[in-house]
């Protein structure tokens, strides 16, 4: 029937202009998952990747006035050191994993536009005793408040 | 006792359930209506031991029973009373026990409702529910029992996730999951309606307000979830595509598309294999969200604790989608139409569309959820795709919606003639493209945000040139304004309801448009008493202060606000530490507007509170997403009324 | 449609179910700690008991250090059972188990031992240096310590008798 020929014909082409969008868009945001160590084999600048590492204890530099932060991510085998403008979320502290997605710069930094924390339901953290705790907050943060 | 006593009722309710389902389908087959009596029986048994043992959990948590593991892990001597109460379906266990008591609450009420309405349908449609029913009391035996004993006691509990202490949490869940749980009911039916092979309307007739109820639910879960994200998580944004964000958002597409569809069948006694497997689909995708986020198969940021569970899921998901796309291949050749589309032009045409791209839409985003997993597989690299993706794909799609939000109600059904086509679209289409100009003329570059204006203003038009029309003529008639708007919003309740949801997702829209296209962040580190600018706003830091609460430290920032005029707010963003958090939780503070909100994050600080960084947001037209869920509201409650005449 | 074909309909839902059955067969990577084949940092605590426990002098036997508190609950109450019946299972075979708790006071620490019938060397770390020095970051973390004194294995969590036999049971059959 005619009338079913053009709803064919109608549908193809639906069909086909959904699969253009599909391909295109998954190639523009397609993100590849990488460690430290692929990472280091095998950089290619401007591609977008997700890398997640341990962020290595000393490395972490953190400039409130300029919010530059800066980090280096292993995995036990190779480094990378990454570089973000922002604040660092919460999730976030030296000896603990993260993943963080950007890309890599020739200069030889992964520079990253998002970090991203994964948060565990598992166990619960300590009172760090090397740093000031809470309860000194609250005199340190005492002084002429509005 | 109390873990014993729970862990025995969740038991007995499961052999109950088992025995219920089996009764009921013995019945439905043999036409032996005291098995089916006997089904219903064990529903109200189960329903029972349920809430009873929902109640126990309930009572646990108020009275921190840390022998029981469950409670342990999710509160702590100073969780606060209410959320005390929340924290039960804070965790996966406590949600499953959620969504069995929700199934058993509508499994008894379908058994009250329906019980004389057809008899050959309700036995099997009683039979998949509990058999459904069954299945979340086996997950909470099995792999996520809920009344699992601690020893020895501990004395205090790990406590809530922080996150979850807000009233987004209170009720998000409780929506999504009114939502998931009722689409069981039309699936049920539409097994119902395969086993028995009355395919036609009556198991569409009984579950029309099942299923927009359901719909709702499921919409203003999902609303409240975006509201939830942005108001508690401190990114500025309401929707990331995030795996367990699509789970819950792929039901709702083919939700929606299902709502439509059955007006068609309604009407033209068309696409009855299409709403069959709509429905199915829309089931599955609610069992796969729960496998989704249970699983842990695709990684998220908000991904729950692994185990047995997902392999539970997938089968149960297996099954539903084998067995009942078995029925339809089964029951073919009755499900085939018996009409036919007449023209391209018409209501059905339009409504068909609608179905296409919704459908479209949610296997687009499986298909981006699903990715890592497809790349990985075929290719072995494990490749993502992000928002750009969904947002690429789908926006054409949703434009595409918002046309024919307008067009499908107006438009004649089986074939539009030239007058009908001019009589209903004209003014809109006019409207339209001036819109178009105007925001063309006042300089907004964006192509994108030119046309979603004039798309939007096309549809509202339609709508108000219908509505305005339909007014006029009972003023004609002799009938006073009020009587004759009132009286259309009563007399053609479902019509004008489905209007006012219309209107309410084109505020919506309006909103999501408005806060991509316009919003502008700024992120600055701030000596106390410098300031920073942004849109108009000027964000002075004035100190920072430190204050115990009961089961969290708080570090509060203060910081004044000004627009030109002094004084026009000061915003307390926080953070807060709980002990049992590995780091700290941010609390966001804004001033929410009809035009914009001001939203401020307090980032880093210095301990002495001589400095802080900030990150300060003016997001344009958020709140039009939550007005837009108000309208959605009060749409579907006119929608749902009981009707006053029947259609013709 | 003829009747065989339409049976087509069920069975072209087979591969999307496959694909998530697969999914299961993946690990979503897992982070990796840098310590992971590094020697393990000695150290030397006093138990609960008066007696000193020095990791050197362990050197030679595969070792489990279990960090845990009091205060941490439910996941340290949790595991305390399984980490006491691996103890026993594994003593007689070069195994030794050890148990560091991390920021806690000694009268509730000698109650948890006490309630749990802990048979195992348990030490306060009063300093917080041995924590620091494994990147303890919360509790409990246990680690498997290979006879060479590497640590091979980390846990994050509640360790269970599974995580313990696997670990453990993998170290043994390496050569000494």
């Amino acid at each position: 029937m005619r009338q079913h020929r053009k709803f064919l014909v109608g549908g193809v082409i639906i069909a086909l202009a959904l699969g253009y969008l599909v391909y295109a868009g998954v190639t523009q945001s397609a993100v590849y998952f990488v460690t430290p160590g692929e990472l280091r084999a095998a950089p290619v600048a401007g591609k977008a990747y997700r890398l997640g590492g341990m962020v290595v204890p000393g490395t972490l530099k953190w400039e409130p006035q300029t919010l530059a932060l800066a980090f280096s991510l292993s995995d036990g085998k190779a480094t990378v050191l990454v570089r973000h403008r922002g604040t660092p979320p919460d999730l976030f502290g030296e000896g603990r994993g993260a993943v963080v997605e950007g890309r890599w710069n020739r200069d030889g930094y992964f520079e990253a536009s998002l970090i991203l924390a994964k948060h565990s339901e598992e166990y619960k953290a300590p009172h760090d005793p090397s740093q000031a705790g809470h309860k000194e907050l609250l005199k340190t943060l005492k002084g002429p408040q509005p | 006792m109390t873990p014993e006593i729970g862990a025995g009722a969740v038991v007995v309710a499961l052999v109950l359930a088992v025995y219920g389902s089996a009764a009921a389908a013995a019945g439905a087959l043999t036409g032996r209506p005291n098995l089916v009596v006997s089904a219903q029986h064990a529903a109200l048994g189960v329903f029972v031991l349920v809430t009873g043992a929902l109640l126990l959990l309930v009572h646990a948590f108020l009275t921190f029973d840390f022998s029981i593991r469950y409670v342990a892990t999710n509160t702590n001597l100073g969780t606060p009373f209410y959320y005390r109460i929340t924290a039960v379906w804070g965790a996966l266990e406590g949600s499953i026990v959620l969504w069995a008591w929700m199934l058993a609450l509508y499994t008894l009420i379908v058994v009250l409702r329906h019980r004389q309405d057809s008899r050959e349908l309700y036995p099997w449609a009683l039979a998949v529910m509990l058999g459904v029913l069954a299945f979340f009391l086996l997950v909470m035996t099995v792999p996520a029992p809920v009344f699992q004993r601690l020893s020895p006691v501990p004395p205090d509990g790990r406590g809530l996730n922080p996150l979850l202490e807000d009233t987004g949490m209170i009720t998000h869940p409780v929506c999504l999951y009114l939502g998931f749980t009722g689409f069981t009911v039309p699936f049920a039916f539409a097994v119902a309606a395969l086993a028995t092979g009355r395919v036609g309307d009556t198991w569409i007739a009984l579950t029309r307000r099942w299923t927009l109820i359901a719909w709702y639910f499921l919409s203003l879960g999902l609303l409240i979830g975006g509201w939830w994200s942005y108001h508690v998580l401190g990114w500025g944004g309401y929707w990331a595509w995030d795996p367990v964000e699509n789970a819950a958002f792929m039901p709702w597409l083919t939700g929606t598309a299902f709502l439509h569809s059955v007006m068609i069948q309604e009407r033209r006694r068309m696409l009855k294999l299409w709403n069959i497997t709509l429905v199915v689909l829309t089931f599955s995708l609610t069992l796969f969200g729960t496998f989704l986020t249970r699983s842990g198969v695709i990684a998220s940021v908000h991904a729950f604790t692994q185990g047995s569970i997902g392999a539970f899921f997938l089968g149960i998901l297996a099954l539903v989608v084998l067995v009942s796309l078995g029925l339809i291949a089964w029951r073919w050749d009755d499900l085939r139409a018996e009409g036919a589309l007449d023209s391209v032009v018409s209501r059905e045409s339009a409504f068909l569309l609608n179905n296409v791209f919704l459908v479209a839409a949610a296997f687009t985003v499986f298909f981006g959820t699903v990715f890592p997993l497809l790349s990985e597989a075929v290719r072995g690299e494990k490749v993502s795709v992000g928002a750009p993706f969904f947002n690429l794909v789908n926006l054409p799609l949703f434009l595409a919606l918002i046309f024919l939000m307008g067009v499908g109600p107006l438009i004649a059904w089986r074939r539009a003639s030239l007058a009908n086509l001019k009589r209903n679209f004209v003014a809109p289409v006019l409207l339209g493209i001036i819109t178009a100009g105007v925001f063309r003329l006042v300089g907004t570059a964006s192509a994108l945000t030119v046309l979603t204006m004039a798309l939007t203003m096309f549809t509202a038009a339609a709508v108000a040139v219908d509505f305005v029309r339909a007014v006029r003529t009972r003023l004609r008639a002799g009938e006073g304004l009020l009587g004759a708007a009132g009286g259309l919003l009563v007399r053609h309740n479902r019509r004008y309801g489905g209007f006012a949801v219309h209107l309410g997702v084109l505020v919506i829209a309006l909103g999501v448009m408005g806060s991509h296209a316009w919003s502008v962040q700024t992120e600055a580190t701030l000596k106390r008493g410098e300031a920073t600018e942004l849109a108009g706003y000027k964000v002075r830091f004035d100190g920072l202060a430190a204050r115990e609460e009961s089961n969290h430290f708080k570090v509060v920032g203060t910081f004044t606000v000004s627009d030109g005029k002094p004084d026009f707010a000061v915003l307390r963003p926080s953070k807060k530490f709980y002990p049992q958090e590995q780091s700290p939780i941010a609390g966001v503070d804004y001033r929410l507007g009809l035009k914009e909100d001001v939203y401020l994050v307090l980032g880093d600080f210095a301990r002495d509170g001589s400095h802080a960084t900030i990150k300060l947001q003016i997001n344009r037209l958020v709140s039009w997403i939550w007005i837009g869920g108000l309208i959605i509201t009060l749409g579907t409650i006119l929608a749902i009324l009981p009707e006053r005449r029947r259609p013709a | 449609m003829t009747r065989a074909w339409r049976w087509l309909i069920p069975l072209s839902a087979l591969p999307v179910l496959v694909l998530l059955w697969y999914g299961f067969k993946l690990n979503p990577r897992d982070i990796p700690s840098p310590l992971m084949g590094k020697t393990a940092a000695p150290f030397t605590l006093t138990t609960f008991e008066g007696q000193p426990l020095s990791l050197e002098a362990l050197r030679g036997r595969v070792i489990v250090i279990n960090f845990w508190a009091s205060w941490c609950h439910p996941a340290c109450y949790e595991e305390a059972p399984a980490l006491e019946r691996g103890w026993q299972a594994y003593r007689e075979r070069g195994v030794t188990f050890v148990g560091v708790d991390i920021q806690d006071k000694a009268e509730a620490a000698t109650k948890f031992i006490q309630d749990f019938k802990l048979t195992f060397p348990n030490a306060l770390d009063p300093q917080g240096k041995v924590s620091v020095d494994y990147g303890v970051y919360g509790v409990p973390e246990t680690f498997f310590i290979d006879r060479q004194g590497r640590i091979r294995g980390k846990h994050v969590g509640a360790v269970t008798d599974q995580t313990i036999r696997e670990q453990v049971d993998r170290l043994l059959a390496e050569p000494s």
